[in-house]
Protein backbone atom coordinates (compact mmCIF):
# COMPACT_ATOMS: atom_id res chain seq x y z
CA UNK A 1 0.00 0.00 0.00
CA UNK A 2 2.75 2.27 1.35
CA UNK A 3 4.80 1.36 -2.15
CA UNK A 4 2.02 2.27 -4.45
CA UNK A 5 1.16 5.83 -2.45
CA UNK A 6 5.24 6.03 -3.22
CA UNK A 7 4.84 5.62 -6.70
CA UNK A 8 2.05 7.24 -7.49
CA UNK A 9 2.94 10.19 -5.90
CA UNK A 10 6.14 10.25 -7.36
CA UNK A 11 4.07 10.06 -11.03
CA UNK A 12 1.71 12.83 -10.16
CA UNK A 13 4.98 15.13 -8.97
CA UNK A 14 7.14 14.38 -12.25
CA UNK A 15 3.76 15.60 -14.16
CA UNK A 16 3.32 18.78 -11.83
CA UNK A 17 7.01 19.82 -11.85
CA UNK A 18 7.53 19.89 -15.98
CA UNK A 19 4.52 21.57 -16.35
CA UNK A 20 4.78 22.34 -20.00
CA UNK A 21 6.14 19.57 -20.97
CA UNK A 22 3.37 17.41 -19.99
CA UNK A 23 0.67 19.30 -21.66
CA UNK A 24 3.05 19.00 -24.63
CA UNK A 25 2.78 15.10 -24.25
CA UNK A 26 -0.43 15.29 -23.14
CA UNK A 27 -1.84 17.53 -26.48
CA UNK A 28 0.64 15.26 -28.42
CA UNK A 29 -1.33 12.13 -27.69
CA UNK A 30 -4.57 13.92 -28.28
CA UNK A 31 -3.94 14.70 -31.88
CA UNK A 32 -2.56 11.55 -32.75
CA UNK A 33 -5.52 9.57 -31.18
CA UNK A 34 -7.79 11.72 -32.19
CA UNK A 35 -6.67 11.23 -36.06
CA UNK A 36 -6.49 7.41 -35.27
CA UNK A 37 -10.09 7.08 -33.51
CA UNK A 38 -11.16 8.91 -36.28
CA UNK A 39 -9.64 6.44 -38.79
CA UNK A 40 -11.03 3.52 -36.80
CA UNK A 41 -14.48 4.70 -36.85
CA UNK A 42 -14.39 5.70 -40.97
CA UNK A 43 -13.52 2.12 -41.23
CA UNK A 44 -16.56 1.62 -39.31
CA UNK A 45 -18.53 3.72 -41.23
CA UNK A 46 -17.36 1.48 -44.21
CA UNK A 47 -18.44 -1.51 -42.29
CA UNK A 48 -21.78 -0.28 -41.65
CA UNK A 49 -22.67 0.67 -44.94
CA UNK A 50 -21.48 -2.61 -46.93
CA UNK A 51 -23.27 -4.56 -44.85
CA UNK A 52 -22.90 -7.84 -45.02
CA UNK A 53 -26.21 -8.17 -47.26
CA UNK A 54 -25.26 -5.29 -49.48
CA UNK A 55 -21.48 -6.21 -49.39
CA UNK A 56 -21.78 -10.11 -50.98
CA UNK A 57 -24.08 -8.61 -53.96
CA UNK A 58 -23.30 -7.46 -56.90
CA UNK A 59 -26.02 -7.02 -59.08
CA UNK A 60 -29.65 -6.37 -57.94
CA UNK A 61 -32.24 -7.25 -60.96
CA UNK A 62 -35.52 -5.48 -59.50
CA UNK A 63 -38.45 -7.11 -60.56
CA UNK A 64 -42.35 -5.24 -61.68
CA UNK A 65 -44.87 -4.31 -59.17
CA UNK A 66 -47.07 -2.69 -61.33
CA UNK A 67 -46.21 0.71 -60.92
CA UNK A 68 -43.97 1.39 -63.59
CA UNK A 69 -43.91 -1.93 -65.52
CA UNK A 70 -47.45 -4.99 -65.25
CA UNK A 71 -45.79 -7.11 -62.32
CA UNK A 72 -43.93 -9.97 -63.07
CA UNK A 73 -46.01 -13.35 -62.74
CA UNK A 74 -44.81 -16.11 -61.01
CA UNK A 75 -43.71 -18.56 -64.20
CA UNK A 76 -41.98 -15.52 -65.45
CA UNK A 77 -40.24 -15.43 -62.31
CA UNK A 78 -39.50 -18.89 -62.10
CA UNK A 79 -37.90 -18.72 -65.48
CA UNK A 80 -36.18 -16.00 -65.03
CA UNK A 81 -34.47 -17.54 -62.01
CA UNK A 82 -33.68 -20.93 -64.05
CA UNK A 83 -32.60 -18.85 -66.64
CA UNK A 84 -30.12 -17.20 -63.94
CA UNK A 85 -28.72 -20.27 -62.10
CA UNK A 86 -28.18 -21.33 -66.06
CA UNK A 87 -25.83 -18.79 -66.59
CA UNK A 88 -22.21 -19.66 -65.95
CA UNK A 89 -20.65 -16.12 -64.77
CA UNK A 90 -23.18 -16.01 -61.79
CA UNK A 91 -22.29 -17.77 -58.73
CA UNK A 92 -24.96 -17.58 -56.59
CA UNK A 93 -28.56 -16.21 -56.65
CA UNK A 94 -31.05 -15.14 -54.18
CA UNK A 95 -34.45 -14.31 -54.20
CA UNK A 96 -35.57 -11.40 -52.09
CA UNK A 97 -39.59 -10.96 -51.78
CA UNK A 98 -40.70 -7.30 -50.99
CA UNK A 99 -41.02 -8.40 -47.21
CA UNK A 100 -38.11 -9.27 -46.56
CA UNK A 101 -36.86 -6.29 -48.88
CA UNK A 102 -39.09 -4.13 -46.44
CA UNK A 103 -37.52 -5.88 -43.15
CA UNK A 104 -33.89 -5.41 -44.24
CA UNK A 105 -34.43 -1.53 -44.93
CA UNK A 106 -35.73 -0.70 -41.37
CA UNK A 107 -32.64 -3.07 -39.99
CA UNK A 108 -30.11 -0.45 -41.78
CA UNK A 109 -31.86 2.54 -41.60
CA UNK A 110 -33.19 2.04 -37.60
CA UNK A 111 -31.47 4.86 -36.51
CA UNK A 112 -33.77 7.15 -38.76
CA UNK A 113 -36.92 6.40 -37.91
CA UNK A 114 -38.40 9.32 -40.09
CA UNK A 115 -37.38 7.58 -43.35
CA UNK A 116 -38.56 3.90 -41.89
CA UNK A 117 -42.36 5.59 -41.18
CA UNK A 118 -42.32 6.65 -44.54
CA UNK A 119 -41.75 3.46 -46.64
CA UNK A 120 -44.58 0.23 -45.92
CA UNK A 121 -43.75 -3.73 -47.11
CA UNK A 122 -45.19 -2.50 -51.08
CA UNK A 123 -42.93 0.23 -51.57
CA UNK A 124 -39.52 -1.59 -52.04
CA UNK A 125 -39.97 -3.88 -55.01
CA UNK A 126 -38.60 -7.47 -54.56
CA UNK A 127 -35.48 -8.38 -56.49
CA UNK A 128 -32.93 -11.22 -57.30
CA UNK A 129 -29.81 -10.43 -55.48
CA UNK A 130 -27.12 -12.03 -58.42
CA UNK A 131 -23.29 -12.67 -57.04
CA UNK A 132 -21.33 -13.47 -59.93
CA UNK A 133 -18.14 -15.37 -60.38
CA UNK A 134 -16.20 -12.14 -61.49
CA UNK A 135 -17.79 -9.27 -60.39
CA UNK A 136 -16.31 -7.23 -63.89
CA UNK A 137 -18.73 -9.63 -65.70
CA UNK A 138 -21.86 -7.57 -64.81
CA UNK A 139 -22.40 -6.46 -68.25
CA UNK A 140 -23.19 -10.52 -69.69
CA UNK A 141 -26.16 -10.27 -67.19
CA UNK A 142 -27.51 -6.58 -68.59
CA UNK A 143 -27.57 -7.93 -72.09
CA UNK A 144 -29.34 -11.36 -71.78
CA UNK A 145 -31.57 -10.19 -68.75
CA UNK A 146 -32.46 -6.53 -69.39
CA UNK A 147 -35.61 -7.70 -71.98
CA UNK A 148 -36.77 -10.50 -69.89
CA UNK A 149 -40.32 -9.81 -69.18
CA UNK A 150 -41.06 -8.65 -65.96
CA UNK A 151 -37.73 -6.94 -64.87
CA UNK A 152 -37.81 -3.49 -63.88
CA UNK A 153 -34.10 -2.57 -63.73
CA UNK A 154 -30.41 -4.41 -63.18
CA UNK A 155 -28.02 -2.72 -60.86
CA UNK A 156 -24.93 -3.04 -60.71
CA UNK A 157 -24.17 -2.46 -56.74
CA UNK A 158 -20.58 -2.34 -56.99
CA UNK A 159 -21.06 0.99 -58.94
CA UNK A 160 -22.95 3.02 -56.53
CA UNK A 161 -20.91 1.64 -53.24
CA UNK A 162 -17.50 1.61 -54.97
CA UNK A 163 -17.67 5.74 -55.40
CA UNK A 164 -18.64 5.93 -52.07
CA UNK A 165 -16.58 3.38 -50.46
CA UNK A 166 -13.60 4.36 -52.89
CA UNK A 167 -13.35 8.02 -51.16
CA UNK A 168 -14.09 6.69 -47.39
CA UNK A 169 -11.14 4.23 -47.84
CA UNK A 170 -8.61 6.91 -48.88
CA UNK A 171 -9.69 9.36 -46.04
CA UNK A 172 -9.41 6.44 -43.69
CA UNK A 173 -6.30 4.94 -44.75
CA UNK A 174 -4.65 9.08 -45.07
CA UNK A 175 -5.76 9.50 -40.94
CA UNK A 176 -4.16 6.10 -40.18
CA UNK A 177 -1.20 6.77 -42.06
CA UNK A 178 -1.00 10.59 -40.24
CA UNK A 179 -2.14 9.00 -36.79
CA UNK A 180 0.50 6.69 -36.78
CA UNK A 181 3.58 9.15 -37.70
CA UNK A 182 1.80 11.35 -34.91
CA UNK A 183 1.83 8.50 -32.84
CA UNK A 184 6.07 7.96 -33.37
CA UNK A 185 6.32 11.49 -32.50
CA UNK A 186 4.42 11.34 -29.37
CA UNK A 187 6.52 8.28 -28.46
CA UNK A 188 9.24 10.35 -28.83
CA UNK A 189 8.30 13.60 -27.19
CA UNK A 190 7.28 10.98 -24.13
CA UNK A 191 10.68 8.71 -24.59
CA UNK A 192 12.15 12.49 -23.96
CA UNK A 193 9.95 13.88 -21.29
CA UNK A 194 10.81 10.87 -19.49
CA UNK A 195 14.81 11.28 -19.64
CA UNK A 196 14.32 14.54 -18.58
CA UNK A 197 12.22 13.78 -15.68
CA UNK A 198 14.87 10.49 -15.05
CA UNK A 199 17.77 13.38 -15.10
CA UNK A 200 15.89 15.73 -12.90
CA UNK A 201 15.82 12.73 -10.17
CA UNK A 202 18.78 11.11 -10.76
CA UNK A 203 20.58 11.89 -7.42
CA UNK A 204 16.78 10.10 -6.28
CA UNK A 205 17.43 7.22 -8.14
CA UNK A 206 20.92 7.03 -7.39
CA UNK A 207 20.13 6.90 -4.03
CA UNK A 208 17.60 4.12 -4.59
CA UNK A 209 19.71 1.58 -5.98
CA UNK A 210 22.57 1.79 -3.60
CA UNK A 211 20.06 1.09 -0.62
CA UNK A 212 19.03 -1.88 -3.09
CA UNK A 213 14.99 -0.88 -4.35
CA UNK A 214 14.43 -3.78 -6.98
CA UNK A 215 14.73 -2.20 -10.43
CA UNK A 216 10.93 -2.03 -11.03
CA UNK A 217 10.43 0.22 -8.03
CA UNK A 218 13.05 2.52 -9.46
CA UNK A 219 10.94 2.55 -12.99
CA UNK A 220 8.01 2.42 -12.39
CA UNK A 221 6.86 6.07 -11.00
CA UNK A 222 8.67 7.48 -14.37
CA UNK A 223 6.70 4.58 -16.37
CA UNK A 224 3.84 5.45 -14.71
CA UNK A 225 3.80 9.09 -15.56
CA UNK A 226 4.65 8.76 -19.38
CA UNK A 227 1.05 6.23 -18.88
CA UNK A 228 -1.00 8.85 -16.79
CA UNK A 229 0.06 11.47 -19.67
CA UNK A 230 -0.94 8.98 -22.12
CA UNK A 231 -4.19 8.31 -20.66
CA UNK A 232 -5.10 11.60 -19.99
CA UNK A 233 -3.95 12.07 -23.85
CA UNK A 234 -6.62 9.35 -24.87
CA UNK A 235 -9.30 10.70 -22.48
CA UNK A 236 -9.45 14.18 -24.29
CA UNK A 237 -9.19 12.46 -27.91
CA UNK A 238 -12.26 10.79 -27.17
CA UNK A 239 -13.82 13.53 -25.74
CA UNK A 240 -13.90 15.22 -28.90
CA UNK A 241 -14.69 12.38 -31.16
CA UNK A 242 -17.96 12.09 -28.80
CA UNK A 243 -18.91 14.90 -29.24
CA UNK A 244 -17.82 15.61 -32.85
CA UNK A 245 -18.94 12.76 -34.52
CA UNK A 246 -22.59 11.98 -33.66
CA UNK A 247 -23.19 15.79 -34.74
CA UNK A 248 -21.14 15.10 -38.30
CA UNK A 249 -23.22 11.80 -38.99
CA UNK A 250 -26.43 13.11 -37.98
CA UNK A 251 -25.97 16.46 -40.55
CA UNK A 252 -24.97 14.39 -43.11
CA UNK A 253 -27.81 11.62 -42.34
CA UNK A 254 -30.11 14.51 -43.01
CA UNK A 255 -27.63 15.48 -46.67
CA UNK A 256 -27.28 11.24 -47.81
CA UNK A 257 -30.94 9.86 -46.99
CA UNK A 258 -30.62 6.35 -48.36
CA UNK A 259 -26.70 5.34 -46.39
CA UNK A 260 -26.68 4.02 -42.42
CA UNK A 261 -24.22 6.19 -40.72
CA UNK A 262 -22.30 5.26 -37.51
CA UNK A 263 -23.55 7.31 -34.45
CA UNK A 264 -22.48 6.90 -30.41
CA UNK A 265 -22.57 3.37 -30.02
CA UNK A 266 -19.99 3.01 -32.76
CA UNK A 267 -17.45 6.27 -30.53
CA UNK A 268 -18.14 4.50 -27.27
CA UNK A 269 -16.81 0.97 -28.88
CA UNK A 270 -13.41 2.44 -30.29
CA UNK A 271 -12.97 4.39 -26.83
CA UNK A 272 -10.91 0.94 -25.38
CA UNK A 273 -8.69 0.80 -28.13
CA UNK A 274 -7.59 4.86 -28.32
CA UNK A 275 -6.98 3.86 -24.61
CA UNK A 276 -4.84 1.06 -25.02
CA UNK A 277 -3.18 2.72 -28.09
CA UNK A 278 -2.59 5.79 -25.87
CA UNK A 279 -1.40 3.87 -22.54
CA UNK A 280 1.03 1.18 -24.75
CA UNK A 281 2.78 3.84 -26.68
CA UNK A 282 3.49 6.17 -23.39
CA UNK A 283 4.08 2.90 -21.15
CA UNK A 284 6.48 1.40 -24.02
CA UNK A 285 8.13 4.55 -24.93
CA UNK A 286 8.92 5.57 -21.08
CA UNK A 287 10.07 2.14 -20.57
CA UNK A 288 12.29 2.40 -23.51
CA UNK A 289 14.03 5.80 -22.50
CA UNK A 290 14.87 4.35 -19.17
CA UNK A 291 16.30 1.59 -20.45
CA UNK A 292 20.03 2.93 -20.47
CA UNK A 293 18.94 5.75 -18.20
CA UNK A 294 18.68 3.42 -14.83
CA UNK A 295 20.89 0.21 -15.19
CA UNK A 296 21.86 -1.76 -12.09
CA UNK B 1 32.65 -11.96 4.79
CA UNK B 2 34.28 -10.56 1.89
CA UNK B 3 36.91 -12.65 -0.37
CA UNK B 4 38.42 -10.94 -3.87
CA UNK B 5 40.37 -13.32 -5.85
CA UNK B 6 42.96 -12.43 -8.09
CA UNK B 7 40.80 -9.59 -9.51
CA UNK B 8 41.82 -7.59 -12.37
CA UNK B 9 40.15 -4.63 -13.16
CA UNK B 10 40.62 -2.16 -16.17
CA UNK B 11 39.23 1.39 -17.34
CA UNK B 12 39.45 2.33 -21.74
CA UNK B 13 40.91 6.09 -20.94
CA UNK B 14 40.94 7.97 -24.19
CA UNK B 15 41.01 6.38 -27.50
CA UNK B 16 43.67 3.51 -27.16
CA UNK B 17 44.69 4.24 -23.49
CA UNK B 18 44.53 1.48 -20.95
CA UNK B 19 44.62 2.03 -16.88
CA UNK B 20 44.77 -1.13 -14.55
CA UNK B 21 42.88 -0.09 -11.61
CA UNK B 22 43.05 -3.18 -9.68
CA UNK B 23 45.51 -5.75 -10.62
CA UNK B 24 45.53 -9.49 -9.79
CA UNK B 25 44.02 -8.02 -5.88
CA UNK B 26 43.24 -11.08 -3.22
CA UNK B 27 42.07 -10.30 -0.01
CA UNK B 28 39.51 -11.96 2.33
CA UNK B 29 38.20 -9.68 4.86
CA UNK B 30 36.34 -12.18 7.49
CA UNK B 31 33.01 -11.19 9.42
CA UNK B 32 32.88 -8.75 11.88
CA UNK B 33 36.13 -7.13 10.53
CA UNK B 34 36.92 -3.76 10.53
CA UNK B 35 39.27 -2.69 7.57
CA UNK B 36 41.04 0.14 6.59
CA UNK B 37 41.97 0.15 2.45
CA UNK B 38 44.41 2.97 2.09
CA UNK B 39 46.28 4.55 -0.79
CA UNK B 40 47.04 7.59 -2.37
CA UNK B 41 43.83 8.49 -5.28
CA UNK B 42 44.07 5.92 -8.29
CA UNK B 43 45.26 3.18 -6.40
CA UNK B 44 41.98 1.67 -6.83
CA UNK B 45 40.49 2.22 -3.49
CA UNK B 46 36.66 3.31 -4.94
CA UNK B 47 36.75 0.51 -7.60
CA UNK B 48 37.48 -2.38 -4.97
CA UNK B 49 34.23 -1.00 -3.18
CA UNK B 50 32.33 -0.40 -6.16
CA UNK B 51 33.22 -3.82 -7.15
CA UNK B 52 31.74 -4.65 -3.84
CA UNK B 53 28.18 -3.49 -4.59
CA UNK B 54 28.24 -5.08 -8.11
CA UNK B 55 28.37 -1.38 -9.63
CA UNK B 56 31.10 -2.60 -11.97
CA UNK B 57 32.39 -6.03 -12.53
CA UNK B 58 35.73 -7.21 -12.77
CA UNK B 59 37.57 -8.46 -15.97
CA UNK B 60 38.87 -11.22 -14.55
CA UNK B 61 38.86 -12.96 -10.72
CA UNK B 62 36.19 -13.76 -8.92
CA UNK B 63 34.43 -11.64 -5.88
CA UNK B 64 32.32 -13.05 -3.26
CA UNK B 65 30.19 -10.72 -0.83
CA UNK B 66 28.13 -12.65 1.90
CA UNK B 67 28.65 -15.84 0.62
CA UNK B 68 27.58 -14.84 -3.13
CA UNK B 69 29.24 -15.37 -6.25
CA UNK B 70 29.27 -11.56 -7.44
CA UNK B 71 30.05 -12.79 -11.04
CA UNK B 72 26.84 -15.64 -10.90
CA UNK B 73 24.96 -13.22 -9.63
CA UNK B 74 21.78 -12.32 -11.42
CA UNK B 75 21.20 -8.71 -12.21
CA UNK B 76 17.50 -8.93 -10.69
CA UNK B 77 19.37 -10.17 -7.41
CA UNK B 78 21.91 -7.49 -6.88
CA UNK B 79 19.18 -4.88 -5.08
CA UNK B 80 18.56 -8.04 -2.95
CA UNK B 81 22.97 -7.83 -2.29
CA UNK B 82 22.30 -4.35 -1.81
CA UNK B 83 20.05 -4.55 0.83
CA UNK B 84 22.33 -6.69 3.03
CA UNK B 85 25.02 -3.72 2.63
CA UNK B 86 25.10 -0.13 4.28
CA UNK B 87 27.13 2.79 1.44
CA UNK B 88 28.57 6.11 3.12
CA UNK B 89 29.77 8.14 0.47
CA UNK B 90 32.30 10.90 0.90
CA UNK B 91 29.48 13.27 -0.03
CA UNK B 92 27.28 12.30 1.77
CA UNK B 93 24.48 12.07 -0.86
CA UNK B 94 21.24 13.05 1.32
CA UNK B 95 18.16 14.24 -0.69
CA UNK B 96 17.78 17.93 0.23
CA UNK B 97 14.30 18.21 -0.15
CA UNK B 98 13.75 15.76 2.73
CA UNK B 99 14.22 16.18 6.74
CA UNK B 100 16.37 14.06 7.79
CA UNK B 101 13.72 11.37 9.61
CA UNK B 102 12.68 11.29 5.63
CA UNK B 103 16.33 10.70 4.43
CA UNK B 104 16.66 7.88 6.51
CA UNK B 105 13.19 6.53 6.25
CA UNK B 106 13.82 6.56 2.42
CA UNK B 107 16.33 3.56 2.33
CA UNK B 108 13.41 1.70 3.76
CA UNK B 109 10.27 2.96 2.47
CA UNK B 110 11.92 1.72 -1.16
CA UNK B 111 12.45 -1.92 -0.42
CA UNK B 112 8.96 -1.76 0.38
CA UNK B 113 9.16 -1.58 4.58
CA UNK B 114 6.25 -1.41 6.63
CA UNK B 115 5.51 2.01 8.06
CA UNK B 116 4.78 0.16 11.58
CA UNK B 117 8.45 -1.07 10.88
CA UNK B 118 9.74 2.21 9.95
CA UNK B 119 8.24 4.13 12.50
CA UNK B 120 9.95 1.93 15.20
CA UNK B 121 13.29 1.97 13.76
CA UNK B 122 13.54 5.54 12.80
CA UNK B 123 14.03 6.19 16.47
CA UNK B 124 16.37 4.16 17.10
CA UNK B 125 18.83 4.69 14.47
CA UNK B 126 19.12 8.10 15.20
CA UNK B 127 19.55 7.96 18.65
CA UNK B 128 22.71 5.90 17.56
CA UNK B 129 23.76 8.54 15.48
CA UNK B 130 22.67 11.40 18.02
CA UNK B 131 20.67 13.09 15.94
CA UNK B 132 17.18 12.66 17.64
CA UNK B 133 17.20 16.26 18.22
CA UNK B 134 17.39 17.19 14.34
CA UNK B 135 14.93 14.86 12.91
CA UNK B 136 12.67 17.06 11.40
CA UNK B 137 15.92 19.49 10.24
CA UNK B 138 16.69 20.08 6.64
CA UNK B 139 20.03 18.72 5.62
CA UNK B 140 21.58 21.88 4.80
CA UNK B 141 20.70 23.05 8.42
CA UNK B 142 23.03 20.85 9.37
CA UNK B 143 27.08 20.62 9.79
CA UNK B 144 28.76 18.51 7.83
CA UNK B 145 29.80 16.13 10.35
CA UNK B 146 25.87 16.02 11.38
CA UNK B 147 24.92 15.10 7.30
CA UNK B 148 27.90 12.28 7.37
CA UNK B 149 25.78 11.23 10.37
CA UNK B 150 22.62 10.94 9.22
CA UNK B 151 23.87 9.35 5.99
CA UNK B 152 25.96 6.87 8.42
CA UNK B 153 21.67 6.16 9.95
CA UNK B 154 20.48 5.80 6.39
CA UNK B 155 23.61 3.02 5.61
CA UNK B 156 22.62 1.66 9.32
CA UNK B 157 18.86 1.33 8.99
CA UNK B 158 18.31 -1.83 7.24
CA UNK B 159 20.75 -3.45 9.40
CA UNK B 160 23.17 -4.69 7.09
CA UNK B 161 25.92 -7.14 7.63
CA UNK B 162 28.60 -4.84 5.82
CA UNK B 163 29.16 -1.25 5.85
CA UNK B 164 30.75 0.32 3.30
CA UNK B 165 32.69 3.43 3.70
CA UNK B 166 34.23 5.59 1.18
CA UNK B 167 35.99 8.51 1.77
CA UNK B 168 33.88 9.37 4.91
CA UNK B 169 35.86 11.61 6.36
CA UNK B 170 37.39 13.06 3.22
CA UNK B 171 35.03 16.38 3.53
CA UNK B 172 35.35 16.78 7.32
CA UNK B 173 37.63 18.58 9.56
CA UNK B 174 39.54 16.14 12.07
CA UNK B 175 37.63 16.66 15.05
CA UNK B 176 34.44 15.70 13.14
CA UNK B 177 36.10 12.88 11.74
CA UNK B 178 36.83 11.29 15.13
CA UNK B 179 33.15 11.49 15.89
CA UNK B 180 32.26 9.51 12.58
CA UNK B 181 34.96 7.08 13.45
CA UNK B 182 33.75 6.44 16.66
CA UNK B 183 30.25 5.75 15.41
CA UNK B 184 31.89 3.30 12.59
CA UNK B 185 33.71 1.62 15.68
CA UNK B 186 30.31 1.21 17.65
CA UNK B 187 28.85 -0.18 14.30
CA UNK B 188 31.26 -2.48 13.98
CA UNK B 189 31.35 -3.71 17.49
CA UNK B 190 27.23 -4.66 16.93
CA UNK B 191 28.89 -7.42 14.32
CA UNK B 192 28.91 -5.34 11.35
CA UNK B 193 31.72 -5.95 9.28
CA UNK B 194 33.47 -2.67 8.33
CA UNK B 195 35.16 -1.37 5.19
CA UNK B 196 36.83 1.71 4.89
CA UNK B 197 38.95 3.39 2.36
CA UNK B 198 40.53 6.10 3.63
CA UNK B 199 43.41 8.49 2.97
CA UNK B 200 43.43 10.61 6.18
CA UNK B 201 46.37 9.02 7.64
CA UNK B 202 45.53 9.89 11.55
CA UNK B 203 42.65 8.15 11.53
CA UNK B 204 43.85 4.70 10.33
CA UNK B 205 47.11 5.21 13.13
CA UNK B 206 44.71 5.92 15.77
CA UNK B 207 42.40 3.18 15.20
CA UNK B 208 45.02 0.33 15.15
CA UNK B 209 42.77 -1.37 12.58
CA UNK B 210 43.39 -3.70 9.85
CA UNK B 211 45.25 -2.41 6.76
CA UNK B 212 44.97 -2.67 3.24
CA UNK B 213 47.58 -1.16 1.27
CA UNK B 214 47.32 -0.34 -2.33
CA UNK B 215 49.46 0.84 -5.06
CA UNK B 216 48.64 1.09 -8.49
CA UNK B 217 45.99 -1.41 -8.32
CA UNK B 218 48.16 -4.21 -6.13
CA UNK B 219 47.88 -4.83 -2.89
CA UNK B 220 51.27 -3.73 -0.89
CA UNK B 221 50.47 -4.70 2.27
CA UNK B 222 48.06 -6.25 4.70
CA UNK B 223 48.86 -5.77 8.27
CA UNK B 224 46.65 -6.41 11.28
CA UNK B 225 46.61 -3.80 13.94
CA UNK B 226 48.61 -1.63 11.38
CA UNK B 227 49.28 2.12 10.81
CA UNK B 228 49.24 4.49 7.58
CA UNK B 229 52.36 4.50 6.53
CA UNK B 230 55.51 1.50 6.94
CA UNK B 231 55.91 3.67 10.19
CA UNK B 232 59.43 5.19 8.66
Amino acid sequence: MARWRYVLSEALGGLRRNLLMSFAVILSVTVSLTLLGAGLLLSEQVDLATDDWTGRVEVSIFLCDDRTCPAITTEQRQRLQEDLEAQPVVAEVYYESKREAYERFTRLFADQPTLVEAIDVATLPASFRVKLENPALFGVIREQFAAYPGVEEIVDQRDVLNQFLRFTTLVRNGALAVALIQLLAAGVLIANTIRVAAFARREQTAIMKLVGASNWYVRLPFVLEGIIAGALGAAVSWGILYAAVPRVTADLAREVELLPFIGVEQVLAVAPIMLAAGVGIAALSSFAALRRFIHV
Amino acid sequence: MIRLENVTKTFRRGRDGEVTALDDVTVEVTKGEFVFVVGPSGSGKSTLMRLLTREQRPDTGEVWVSGKNLQKLRSWKVPLLRREIGYVYQDFKLLPTKTVRENVAFALEVIGRRRQEIAERIPEVLDLVGLTEKADALPHELSGGQQQRVSVARAFVNNPRLLLADEPTGNLDPGTSVEIMKLLDRINRTGTTVVMATHDQQIVDSMRRRVVELEDGRVVRDQTRGVYGYGG
